[in-house]
């Protein structure tokens, strides 16, 4: 009996693996192999022909004095600047209002939420035309206070308004997270510190704020990665214009690949928006994260 | 009791204040679809049109067609392409989900903290490399190009499993007693039971892959293969004159993803509250 049951243990294992190496051989080709490619291209000279040559760290040199590189990088910080705070008061708010919210509550979030389900493309095109110098918004803007504003053709203004939309696609989904955590905080404890005489003010920032933590770490994790990967709002509306102010790493790194020809540079381009992109998150849980304890 | 009665009121203005935005938050859309069903002269001036039209949706699915910009071919590129990779992640996941949850063997948590390890590196990290592996392939300009690099998700893998974790063994021990396959035990007793991670996993691969433009930017030249996301985008470039008809195909672009959404907002929902463990 024991020598049978080891027999099928046997068995099990080798399903198990040969099952799960299914993946591994997938992720060998389509996660491996450009993995591999990548390290070349990284060290390399290569325009698409030939044999990739060997360089050294001229790349990584390159793109360290490369100004139009750190411009894009510095877009990215203005886009986060207007993006994160914004986003992340506006879901914080939108998370507490829904809490109290006592009818229509599906409504509401589904209102939201549909904005996230917006294609990339479709959206864009819906925004250049609300937000176009003579569309809509300006109109009503104009017949209101006598100004248009040029949202998306002035280059210190650019940058907001692809900003103002990213948000209204990501406020409720956003404002989800946060409200999941916040429905998962004990009412006994807001009873509690009523009790020992708390106002509202000292409740939210002695309660709620220090058990949201998590949610809030998560939801800034996802705005900063989504902050360096941005590529098809101003892809579409702005092409990168006014002068290069709504320029992303993400465009910068395809033209440069696919129209100036120079995949080497634009690949070790990638790594260093990575390394940033991955540094921001690193810093924001160093600097935020707290443990949290449910008593 | 005052402050009873300034809580109510308080109460309400919330309400009014929670409705009026959600009616703002969707304004863009039914602005979109009015655009889309109204003269082109009316679109930048009036949001109710003087007369309903579907001048603009015949012109995108007919005379779009004459000037090679083939957008029923386009939208049908993206349903097969959508549907196909959304198909192959939920079965594949669902297989290596059940292995890495339900049998014993020393590689697992190798190959599950691999799967994780994976999910850390950004994907545009690779979108230089796969369009090269992409081209050694020789499989530029083909469906297989949008298909194949997202058959299998790590991510989809790692939701699955969790979720299958949670399944009591003894529905697969009773199942097997009465000499069911494995595959019987997969897709008959771990799938349904735990259908919402499914439709989560399928909900938000369709949704990625319809929504998908960078890659299939790249990969795509030929009008005949490009998904609609691609076709709408070099359309509104080339011809962003045409306001009208690029409203109609921002609207064909956008049904599907709402309609989704609105099908498995329960899921949505879910999956939403699932991504924070």
């Amino acid at each position: 009996m024991a020598k049978k049951n080891k027999n099928l243990a046997k068995k099990e294992a080798i399903k198990g693996f040969s099952i799960s190496s299914i993946y591994l051989v997938y992720a060998a080709i389509f996660w491996g192999y450009p993995f591999v490619w990548l390290f070349i291209l990284v060290f390399s000279k290569w325009k698409f022909v030939g044999k990739p040559q060997f360089v050294g760290f001229k790349n990584i040199t390159r793109v360290l004095s490369d100004p139009l590189f750190w411009k894009t990088v510095v877009n990215v910080f203005r886009f986060m600047l207007y993006y994160i705070p914004l986003v992340l008061l506006g879901a914080m708010l939108f998370a507490i209002a829904l809490n109290k919210l006592k009818y229509g509550k599906t409504f509401v979030t589904l209102s939201f939420l549909v904005a996230n389900v917006s294609s990339g493309v479709a959206y864009s095109i819906m925004f250049s035309n609300l937000f176009a110098v003579n569309g809509p918004v300006n109109r009503l803007l104009y017949n209101l206070f006598g100004v248009t504003i040029p949202w998306f053709s002035s280059p210190s203004l650019a940058m907001f308004s692809i900003a103002l939309i990213v948000i209204w696609k990501f406020i409720g989904y956003y404002g989800l997270i946060l409200y999941a955590g916040l429905s998962a905080i004990p009412e006994s404890l807001y009873e509690a510190a009523e009790l020992d005489g708390a106002n509202g003010f000292t409740k939210f920032f002695k309660i709620t704020l220090p058990l949201l933590n998590p949610s809030i770490v998560m939801v800034m994790v996802l705005a900063i990665t989504l902050a360096f990967g941005i590529f098809t709002e101003p892809y579409m509306i702005t092409g990168g214009g006014p002068m290069r102010s709504t320029l992303t790493p993400m465009m910068h790194m395809i033209t440069t690949a696919f129209q100036r020809m120079d995949p080497t540079y634009a690949a070790t381009m990638a790594v260093f928006v990575a390394g940033i992109s991955f540094g921001m998150v690193w810093l924001v849980r160093k600097i935020m994260e707290r443990e949290v304890d449910l008593v | 009791m005052k402050t009873k009665k300034k809580k109510k009121t308080g109460n309400v203005i919330l309400h009014i204040v929670m409705f009026a935005l959600a009616l703002i938050w969707i304004y863009p859309y039914v602005w979109l679809f009015l655009a889309s069903v109204k003269p082109s002269a009316e679109i930048y001036t009036r949001f109710w049109p003087t007369k309903f039209t579907l001048e603009h949706f015949k012109f995108i699915l007919e005379s779009a067609e004459r000037m090679n910009r083939p957008f029923v071919r386009a939208f049908f590129n993206s349903l097969f392409v959508s549907v196909t990779v959304t198909l192959c992640v939920m079965l594949s996941s669902a297989i290596i989900a059940f292995a890495l949850s339900k049998y014993k063997f020393r590689a697992r948590d190798g190959i599950f903290n691999f799967i994780i390890f994976q999910m850390v590196f950004p994907g545009f990290m690779f979108t230089i490399p796969m369009y090269i592996l992409i081209r050694n392939l020789r499989l530029l300009n083909t469906y297989s190009a949008l298909i194949l690099p997202s058959i299998m998700s790590g991510w989809g893998i790692f939701m699955l499993t969790q979720s299958f974790k949670g399944t009591p063994d003894d529905y697969i021990e009773a199942a097997k007693m009465d000499g069911a396959s494995d595959f019987f035990v997969i897709f008959r007793i771990m799938v349904p039971l735990n259908n919402s991670a499914m439709a989560i996993v399928g909900l938000f691969t369709f949704i990625g892959i319809w929504d998908n433009f960078m890659w299939p930017l790249i990969v795509i030249q030929d009008y005949n293969k490009m998904p609609l996301s691609v076709l709408l985008a070099t359309f509104n470039h080339e011809y962003g004159a045409y306001i009208g008809p690029i409203m109609a195909g921002a609207v064909i672009q956008t049904i599907p993803m709402v309609l989704i959404f609105i099908i498995f907002r329960k899921a949505f929902l879910q999956g939403i509250s699932m991504t924070l463990k």
